[in-house]
């Protein structure tokens, strides 16, 4: 099962404005993390996903073991959820 | 046999899409994703009708239009077109189908510097969309390569992000619009570096800096984020033997939106027009499906156009 699900984005990318419409339509719940913004989060998104780019998803599962998803991408996506 | 088939889901399909489902054409509309270029875009500002919007809103609305419609775009990528008599195959990822007229929207991509480093480091301080990654580089020392208008509109968007913006361009002269051109150079945060060639990136994890070449000297620059808006590359491939195009690939197209190659039909970037304008490759699509419509009825616009073969 998912414990949470993190969205590392900035304000103006198309990509990630996709990602969380998708992630809204899906029904899934998740953080909205703007990097542009938040400091430490850039860091912690440059450290798990081990690159610049945004958008950035990370899945928390309830076994503690988490799946980074760099981009949007739909088929890792409904697979890292279980969808 | 489908009437025609769309390839790209920039404005150009996109357009062109609207207009064959409005005339009830049997057609197919392809691409690998939805948007093109407005997936790397920032604001819209000089689309009629449109005030003011971003290009992650204006696909939004494009998606509605297309609902509206009813029409139904796929996600399959295109690999080959061939000519089967008067008529045309197109082999996707997933099928194959038979066609009367195809229309080429496949657009462009950011081109990229070719130089040592560059691979090694995209995603890791090398970017090709300032609008998207731009965020990440908050106070610090970057660089812009490229003086035109895309090079000049990303120092603007990193002007509040960056602590400083070197921007670099290989000729004499900046050659954006004036308006951008002013604003950068009245701007005490960017410094203008001309007749510069960039020769490699280099880094560790992530990177550290840029060599560039300028007046026969090597010289270096410590930068962490690296910006490429040199321009784009027609996403051609995929027609380079059946019709005309020129020394960038890009597709030779009539007033008519029309090819070299009878039924093919191209609109918007990835034709030789050159101008990257939303508005452009919208009339351009609207153009192509138009006269594809007029050549499948035996109309005068028979597909003899004025691209001649060289």
């Amino acid at each position: 099962m998912v414990k949470e699900v993190k969205v590392f984005s900035t304000s103006a990318c198309p990509w990630c404005v996709k990602a969380k419409d998708w992630l809204k339509k899906n029904k899934v719940k998740f953080a909205d993390i703007d990097v542009g913004e938040d400091e430490k989060a850039r860091e912690e998104m440059i450290e798990k996903s081990k690159q610049m780019g945004v958008p950035v998803i990370l899945v928390v599962k309830d076994d503690g073991s988490e799946e980074v998803i760099v981009g949007f991408d739909e088929g890792k996506l409904k697979s890292a959820l279980g969808l | 046999m489908y009437e025609t088939i769309i390839i790209g889901a920039g404005i150009a399909g996109i357009t062109a899409a609207i207009y064959a489902s409005r005339k009830r054409m049997n057609y197919l509309f392809l691409s690998n994703n939805f948007g093109g270029q407005m997936n790397i875009a920032g604001e819209v500002e000089n689309y009629p009708g449109i005030v003011k919007t971003t290009a992650a809103e204006f696909m939004k609305v494009l998606k509605k239009q297309l609902d509206y419609n009813k029409i139904k775009w796929k996600q399959e990528l295109v690999k080959e077109i061939k000519k089967t008599g008067k008529n045309f195959v197109v082999k996707s990822n997933k099928g194959e189908y038979e066609t009367q007229t195809v229309i080429i929207c496949t657009g462009a991509r950011p081109r990229r510097l070719n130089v040592p480093g560059e691979a090694k480091f995209a995603k890791k301080g090398v970017t090709y969309c300032a609008i998207c990654d731009g965020p990440i580089f908050k106070g610090m020392v970057v660089a812009v390569i490229g003086g035109g208008d895309a090079g000049l509109e990303a120092v603007d968007f990193l002007d509040n992000i960056a602590k400083k913006v070197y921007l670099l361009h290989r000729g004499p002269k900046l050659t954006a619009q004036k308006y951008l051109v002013e604003r950068v150079k009245n701007n005490p945060k960017v410094e203008v570096i001309l007749n510069a060639e960039t020769k490699g990136i280099y880094g560790k994890v992530a990177v550290q800096g840029l060599r560039y070449m300028q007046n026969g000297l090597e010289k270096d620059l410590k930068v962490k984020g690296i910006f490429v808006e040199i321009g784009r590359s027609p996403n051609t491939e995929m027609v380079k033997d059946l019709v005309e195009m020129d020394e960038h690939g890009h597709v030779k197209v009539s007033v008519q939106c029309d090819t070299s190659m009878p039924g093919i039909f191209s609109a918007g970037d990835c034709t030789d027009i050159h101008e990257y304008q939303y508005i452009i490759s919208g009339g351009q699509g609207a153009t192509a499906l138009i006269k594809a419509a007029r050549y499948i009825a035996g109309g005068v616009r028979n597909g003899k156009n004025n691209i001649k073969k060289n």
